[in-house]
């Protein structure tokens, strides 16, 4: 009977209370938006399953918990606290982009430079409602809206807030048809919206995409090299996939790699959301600092390309400017849509790509940048 | 500490002019090398088109000199008595397999047409089973 008894103190059921119910709560509402809505479910999955399992309770001690150094989970958490799995998502990444849309139409890249300026006002914002320099960093580069970046500088910056910082990034980035639209159509008049792009984009050569990947380490690593860890594997991925020559090596990094390490990244950082860490005013604070973060970059976006609008004789849609913040191809996606419904006749897909790809090169070098700023 | 002062403590407003900066210039530049990489691709390609064409020197072929029938018979009877004097490992009778082997082996020239001529002119003559013998030397 007291062998029972002390079986039954040990179970979670008996040391579970009201934060844990929360936070498997918010797990499990993770996952139903990520299979019911389909909202970016290649990550709200595995992080909604991280939660569940993250916040089961259990006796500290026996290697089971994932702040816990003998454990198994703690050793898949590696890959997170230490960017590993970042810089494996980027090496997929680059292996899968298709840099024509952007090489053809240079320019372009400039309102991927404009909507990073969401990560350096949130910067602001943060240091003045009181968060340490590092925190502020984190937090700023929600405004990124990329993810692996995110996980990335805050397990260099503040390892504590990446549970919330990660659960921050990808939610916004699961709302951006809820987020953007309305900032789109707040900012442009229905005129703007409707300016159709020049549809004769030159043919962008293959040794143009050769000489791009390498041009683009050099330049941005070169610039910024705390950004080798991330923009390094990302254009030796794209190298790989023009080459022609290793196409089994860079079909491999665009999936079983890329899934593998996604997986790992999603579940951990799931996992290690830990309801004394998450259930507080800081996680409250961050959330609202990463929808500020969001709104800004796209903001900025669209100004930026108003403001280029004053010194060009061929106008472009100001709505492109949206599409400069890293979410590929979600925002992409949402300006084209936007677009459409002021007018059907009005594509404006692959020059939102363009911009699109700038935002993950600028957002990786704002994440060196800040990086360096406060090692 | 909070608000602009919270800021100005912490460098902030430094860090995000600065970031922003160096982000914009950053990818401008990239942009603008982008911009005119296609014109430097149609150069490399252009200096590539006007190389005068390197023909390639034919290769030293080896001289093949005629043969002189002729000559290979007047110094048929010396070749055999050289031949008769080096097959001498191949016994009393041999198979001209062999005995093309072993001219073979010596690098000897022509030595097809050798043992042929050998063999018209008597020389060489079969005694049976694919055998020969050297006579009249």
């Amino acid at each position: 009977m007291e062998l029972l008894i002390d079986f039954l103190q040990n179970t979670g059921w008996y040391m579970l209370d009201y934060r844990y119910v929360i936070m498997i709560a918010i797990g499990t509402l993770f996952c139903y938006l990520a299979i019911a809505k389909e909202y970016e479910p290649l990550l709200l999955l595995p992080i909604g399953f991280g939660v569940i399992i993250g916040n089961i309770p259990f006796f500290k001690g026996f290697g089971l918990g994932i702040y816990e150094s003998n454990s198994v989970l703690h050793y898949l958490y590696f890959g997170v606290t230490s960017g590993l799995y970042p810089s494996i998502v980027f090496l997929g990444l680059g292996a899968m982009t298709d840099f024509t849309s952007m090489l053809a139409r240079p320019k372009l890249m400039l309102l991927g430079a404009a909507a990073q300026m969401g990560i350096y006002f949130t910067l602001l914002s943060a240091l003045a409602l009181g968060f340490e320099p590092k925190e502020a960093g984190a937090i700023a580069i929600i405004g990124g809206a990329d993810g692996p970046t995110s996980i990335f500088l805050t397990a260099k910056l503040a390892p504590h807030l990446i549970g919330p910082i990660a659960i921050a990034a990808y939610s916004y980035m699961a709302l951006i048809p809820i987020i953007q639209p309305p900032i789109m159509k707040l900012l442009t008049t229905k005129a703007e919206r409707c300016i159709h792009m020049p549809d004769d984009s030159r043919v962008v050569s293959r040794k143009e995409l050769l000489f791009f990947p390498i041009v683009g380490v050099l330049l941005c690593c070169l610039l910024a090299p705390a950004s080798i860890p991330l923009l390094g594997p990302f254009f030796f991925g794209n190298l790989m996939k023009v080459s022609g020559v290793v196409d089994r090596l860079a079909r491999t990094a665009s999936s079983s790699i890329i899934d593998t390490a996604t997986i790992f990244l999603g579940f951990t950082v799931g996992a290690s959301t830990q309801a004394d860490v998450f259930i507080t005013t800081k996680s409250i604070s961050i959330f609202f600092l990463g929808s500020v973060a969001f709104s800004i970059a796209t903001a900025s976006g669209l100004i930026f390309a108003k403001i280029m609008n004053l010194f060009l004789k061929e106008k472009i849609n100001p709505l492109l400017g949206a599409a400069g913040v890293s979410a590929v191809p979600g925002s992409a996606r949402e300006v084209h849509i936007v677009a459409q419904r002021d007018d059907p006749t009005n594509y404006l897909l692959m020059h939102a790509m363009a911009c699109n790809s700038s935002g993950v090169i600028g957002s990786a070098i704002c994440a060196g940048i800040l990086w360096s700023f406060l090692l | 500490m909070q608000g602009l002062e919270a800021i100005a403590a912490n460098n902030g407003w430094a860090m995000a002019v600065a970031g922003a900066c160096i982000v914009m210039t950053g990818l401008a530049t990239l942009s603008i090398i982008i911009s005119q990489l296609h014109k430097f691709v149609r150069l490399i390609e252009k200096r590539e088109a006007q190389a005068p064409a390197v023909v390639p020197a034919p290769k030293a072929q080896k001289e093949f000199l005629p043969i002189d029938p002729a000559r290979i018979l007047l110094d048929l009877e010396a070749t055999a008595i050289t031949l008769k004097s080096i097959s001498g490992s191949l016994g009393e009778s041999f198979s001209l397999i062999s005995l093309y082997r072993l001219l073979d082996s010596e690098q000897h020239p022509h030595p097809h047409i050798t043992v042929r001529e050998l063999r018209d002119a008597g020389y060489l003559t079969p005694v049976g089973e694919g055998s020969f013998s050297w006579s009249r030397i």
